[in-house]
């Protein structure tokens, strides 16, 4: 295996036939109704004139993934690269539904339903099923490097036709796992510039929930061994209160022999 | 007709004793689902969104809780309310001595009312916290989508802190009843006339002569 793996799409040849889509989902027996990935046509405004292009909605297998940051199952890891999912873990929380920059997770009976990066069929030796299927070779899947320099080099020749033609996540979240080849700038297709991890989840993560748990456990600690101090104190402060003046209740042995009380 | 229960007072009327209980079973079952998410060594309970179904059930008998209270013994549950609220000069002197009384020692301890000072802080506290809880945990179970990961990371964060406070305070709760004994005022709802005399003095004081006789007869009224 390879150690980082990336897709790309070059939207230049992607023709809209949904045949990635299909594949995905057989490929991945993805219950009706659901789907990891979408292709829609979408008509932009740019310019002063309109213009079509596919949008795919898809993981894009980010470096530092927000997701797996957030998710508390260890349902969502980086395997290689890409952003694996193993859906027995997931607790169904719908934390990643939120810190995904890019709106792609969601969840469904009760599951999490991304892309998987068909690591199943990568560990095979295969590759992933939608880059397979793809009729125009618009979907590409291999060493990251070598998927990077394919997407550049395919850039360098759109430039002549389309000069804001670039590759989109070279860098963006670490670096993403899935290069996009746009003919426009990113916001054109509605992509974040700079999509981020927020860094109210970054303290969360690191301070709020570690220390929630850690003082919770710290706190039961401190007070089971005070208590085995605190429980012989007593036993000897009562010992001595009842031999020097032993009060008219103390003759009535009741089954509650409750010494004191405290709610 | 109940035992007459020589020596004793009433502490809590069954209803109290009910809505208290209700309390633990949901706050536990809550716990334990939630550290689902916290612990990643729990993880495994979460699997499916077991917890989840859990979380929720415990969380609606949890949040019924103070309905009920209120619902069927609404003066009491006023009282308790005030009570935890309302602080004098006199609780000072209290809490000067509670360092010895947390280490077991009651030795030169102001005489306290039913509801002692350190019990006080415990209940309001309480109250806030489980106003923070509950506030979260319904915006992580409604309004989740609406959150965006800033919102999520808030949310959350109060979630968490609120769990550790409420968490520490049921613990702190713990080690107080089996400290000091009390156990049977959640059980049974009585306490010995002793036990009355000795904490709770001005409590004890206030007690008619013929509730005291009452109660020692009469567990039916509460129930
Ligand atoms: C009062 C009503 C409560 C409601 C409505 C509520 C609801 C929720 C919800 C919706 C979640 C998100 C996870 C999921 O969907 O399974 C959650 C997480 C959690 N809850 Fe609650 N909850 C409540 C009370 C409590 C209490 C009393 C505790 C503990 C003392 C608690 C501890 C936790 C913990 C530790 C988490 C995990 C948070 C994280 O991932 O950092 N909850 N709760
Ligand atoms: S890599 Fe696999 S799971 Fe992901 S979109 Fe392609 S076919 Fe679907
Ligand atoms: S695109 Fe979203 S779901 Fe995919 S790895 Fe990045 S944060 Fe996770
Ligand atoms: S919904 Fe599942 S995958 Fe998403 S954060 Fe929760 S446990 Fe992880």
């Amino acid at each position: 295996m390879a150690s980082r793996y990336a897709f790309s799409i070059d939207l230049d040849r992607c023709i809209g036939c949904q045949a990635c889509v299909v594949a995905c989902r057989t490929g991945n027996e993805v219950a009706s109704g659901d789907a990891y990935i979408t292709v829609s046509e979408e008509i932009r405004r740019k310019d002063n004139g309109f213009w079509g292009s596919f949008a795919h909605k898809r993981c894009f297998h980010c470096t530092e993934a927000p997701c797996v940051e957030v998710c508390p199952t260890g349902t969502l890891t980086k395997v290689n690269g890409l952003t694996a999912v193993d859906m027995a873990k997931c607790s169904a929380c719908g934390y990643c539904t939120q810190a995904c920059p890019f709106h792609i997770p969601h969840v469904v009976d009760n599951h999490v339903s991304k892309c998987v990066g068909c690591l199943d069929q990568v560990q095979a030796g295969e590759e992933p099923w939608c880059a397979r299927t793809c009729p125009s070779n618009a979907i590409r899947f291999g060493e990251r490097e070598v998927i990077l320099a394919e997407a550049k080099a395919k850039v360098a020749k759109l430039r002549e036709r389309y000069p804001n033609a670039q590759v989109y996540g070279e860098t963006q979240l670490g670096g993403l796992g899935l290069l996009m080849v746009l003919l426009e700038a990113p916001g054109v297709y509605g992509l974040p510039e700079a999509p981020q991890s927020s860094a109210t989840i970054q303290t969360w993560k690191t301070l709020v929930k570690p220390a929630s748990a850690g003082l919770t456990a710290l706190a039961a600690g401190v007070m089971g061994l005070a208590f085995v101090f605190a429980r012989r104190q007593h036993a000897k402060e009562h010992a001595e209160v009842h031999t020097a003046a032993p009060v008219e209740a103390a003759v009535v042995e009741t089954p509650a022999q409750t010494e004191e009380n405290h709610d | 007709m109940t035992d007459v229960k020589p020596g004793m007072v009433q502490r809590y009327k069954l209803a109290q004793r009910v809505v208290h209980w209700l309390g633990v079973g949901s706050f536990l079952i809550l716990l334990l689902s939630g550290l689902a998410l916290l612990v990643p060594q729990l993880a495994f309970l979460a699997a499916g969104g077991l917890s989840r179904v859990f979380h929720r059930i415990a969380a609606f008998g949890f949040m019924l809780m103070p309905i009920v209270y209120v619902a069927i013994v609404p003066h009491d549950a006023l009282e308790l309310l005030k009570e935890s609220f309302t602080y004098t000069l006199k609780d000072l002197k209290w809490f000067k001595h509670m360092p010895a009384y947390v280490l077991g020692s009651t030795k030169g301890l102001p005489p306290a009312g039913r509801i002692n000072p350190g019990q006080k802080i415990h209940h309001a506290m309480t109250f806030v916290m489980f106003v923070t809880v509950a506030g979260s945990g319904l915006a992580l179970w409604f309004g989740q989508s609406a959150l965006g990961p800033e919102g999520l990371a808030i949310v959350l964060s109060v979630h968490d802190l609120s769990m550790l406070g409420l968490t520490v305070l049921m613990i702190g709760h713990m080690y107080f009843t089996f400290l000091y004994g009390a156990l049977p005022a959640m059980t049974t709802g009585f306490v010995t006339e002793d036990y009355a005399r000795m904490e709770h003095a001005e409590w004890y004081e206030s007690l008619s002569p013929q509730t005291v006789a009452m109660t020692e007869s009469d567990d039916q009224t509460a129930a």
